[in-house]
């Protein structure tokens, strides 16, 4: 049987040399590298245009609820819209089995006429997204080649520069996005969130996103496990200027509820059934879009893998400063030619900022004790949560560090609170405090150390003021 | 007419041995954001619900100064218990500890004493 498989997947890739031509948007192969090899056995060519339909939807601040559609083949559609040459124009566009009119899209959309002023354009490419895996991954070629017609009509046609043009695509639409920007040079940026695996990952970069491809190249990866066997069907391979890693980049927190929980979720059935399928594939749009309403929620921190920045590599942030993932990612300075990777915690649910803490603290007390010491953080802005600091044994005078990731952002910090508990009884009564607790941001490295001098029972708040 | 059925259950259990690795629960030591029917189901300790209406699920406790409902026998809730070491400050009736919606704030009992 296995032989059988084994020379129908020989023949499949035998079949080369095809080639597919369609007007506007030129020609499409599928000569090496877009079939035949390792990484893309199956040979397929991109559907007709019509049949693909590309629809672009847009969305203003005169229409934030309800898109116009416009399309490049008719230009008086683009001037009869809301679109303006003096904007800026984002587009973002979905991927495998998925649709534009999806919420996301437009929630994106929403979140961003909150804070900017842009033309908004939801491309979509349902007509070529609902098929088999491998027809999908090609047709995408088509979707980049439309956006890409659409781009070089509002040059000719309004004088408008591809440097005021953003590309955020999902998956599949990741790869779209680099097709538009091998076609239109200069664009500004392009967004890859959790850009798809296979028939992507270690192809030649004429197939996939690549930093070549526009100015910016950022992106978020979420699922970035080995489709065979873990089912990620994210890359791992850093493709950007910038990639950031958000919790390692392959198991996303909130991701491992049990079926019913995962199912039957807050947003409701559909979304909830979306999160079944591929919860740490979906997660890269909902940071990016979390991301637009918090501007210091998701820093980024320069580390070379996920375990050295969970014990501390990279923190608190360079002179040069963190670049932040999602939506303000552009406003870093250290952009380089090479693939710089970037870590960073966020939460498990909506909303999914953190603020990343290196937390010391110094114990006082009579002698030493099994249990855990929490710490909670007062600001100006507010207070977050008690964070379990350590859990062990506590003994006086020692100094234990942990890094925390808060879910609020709290401002100059004031005073900090400690708690320690051993869920036991405690005949002997014994006592414990914090003499001393450093707190340190990681965004901008500011120190704050708070002194206490009493020692409490378990269960009891210490409050330690600035020192 | 049996068939369908024994095909359900292997898929159903394999579903639900995926669903559930050794370290977390079906039924106890539950995640935020899981559902439950009560606060002892919870790692966190709470069990919330946001109304009447509402699946509850399990949720982080309340902070400092965050709003809450002091601990009762329901042991679901619509404002999270407080963290340990705070008490909930609220204005107890008897209709609201009826319909557990005995509102208050979270504060530090020792702050008062400073």
């Amino acid at each position: 049987m296995l032989g059988v498989w084994i020379f129908a997947l020989f023949l499949l890739g035998t079949v080369r040399g095809d080639e597919v031509c369609y007007d506007r948007l030129g020609c499409f192969t599928n000569n090496i590298p877009w079939a035949g090899t390792a990484e893309r056995p199956i040979a397929r060519l991109p559907w007709t245009p019509g049949k693909i339909n590309t629809r672009l939807l847009l969305y203003t601040r005169e229409n934030p609820n309800n898109f116009q559609e416009i399309t490049a083949i008719n230009p008086s559609t683009i001037l009869a819209s809301n679109f303006k040459t003096n904007r800026k124009t984002r587009f973002i566009t979905h991927g495998f089995v998925d649709k534009g009119e999806e919420n996301w899209l437009h929630d994106m959309c929403k979140r961003m006429l909150q804070v900017e002023d842009v033309n908004c354009i939801c491309v979509d490419w349902k007509g070529g997204s609902l098929c088999s895996y491998t027809q999908a991954a090609n047709n995408i070629r088509v979707v980049g080649a439309e956006v890409a017609y659409f781009i070089d009509t509002l040059k000719d046609n309004y004088g408008y520069s591809a440097a005021n043009v953003h590309f955020i695509g999902h998956s599949l639409g990741a790869h779209a996005a680099a097709e538009t920007g091998r076609r239109v040079r200069g664009l500004a940026r392009i967004t890859g969130l959790d850009p798809a695996e296979p028939y992507f990952q270690s192809t030649p970069k004429e197939v996939r996103l690549d930093i070549s491809d526009a100015t910016f190249v950022d992106v978020i990866h979420t699922d970035a496990a080995p489709i065979i066997p873990n089912l990620g069907f994210g890359m791992s391979q850093a493709v950007g200027h910038l990639d950031f890693y958000p919790n390692g980049g392959e198991e996303m927190p909130g991701c491992q509820k049990n079926v019913i929980s995962q199912i039957v979720d807050i947003d409701g059935i559909w979304e909830g059934t979306r999160d079944f399928v591929a919860c740490n594939h979906l997660r890269s749009y909902k940071y990016y879009s979390d991301s637009i309403l918090s501007q210091n929620g998701f820093i980024g921190y320069p580390s070379p893998t996920y375990e050295s920045f969970k014990s501390g590599t990279g923190f608190p942030c360079p002179s040069g400063g963190c670049p932040r993932m999602g939506h303000y990612a552009d406003n870093f300075h250290g952009v380089t030619t090479v693939s710089q990777k970037f870590y960073l915690n966020t939460g498990d649910a909506k909303e999914f900022s953190r603020w990343r803490y290196m937390v010391t603290v110094t114990i006082s007390g009579s002698f030493s004790v099994r249990g855990y010491f929490n710490i909670a953080l007062y600001g100006s802005n507010g207070v977050t949560r008690q964070h379990q600091i350590f859990k062990g044994s506590i003994s006086p005078g020692k100094t234990y560090t942990a890094y925390i990731d808060v879910e609020a952002d709290v401002g100059t910090l004031n005073k900090v609170k400690f708690l320690w508990n051993n869920n036991i009884l405690n005949p002997l009564l014994p006592k414990f405090g914090a003499q001393t607790v450093t707190v340190q941001f990681g965004g901008d490295g500011t120190k704050s150390s708070f002194c206490g001098s009493e020692t409490v029972r378990e269960d009891i708040l210490q409050t330690l003021n600035l020192c | 007419m049996r068939r369908p059925f024994f095909l359900l259950l292997p898929l159903l259990t394999f579903a639900l041995t995926l669903a559930a690795p050794p370290d977390k629960g079906l039924i106890i030591n539950l995640d935020n954001g899981e559902l439950c029917l009560n606060s002892l189901q919870c790692k966190s300790g709470c069990c919330h619900r946001r109304s009447g209406l509402s699946l509850a699920r399990c949720a982080p406790k309340a902070a400092e100064t965050q709003e809450c409902s002091p601990k009762s026998i329901i042991g679901v809730y619509y404002k999270c218990v407080c963290e340990s070491g705070l008490t909930c400050e609220a204005d107890k009736s008897i209709v609201g500890s009826i319909t557990n919606s005995n509102f208050g704030i979270c504060v530090d009992p020792n702050a008062h004493v400073l």
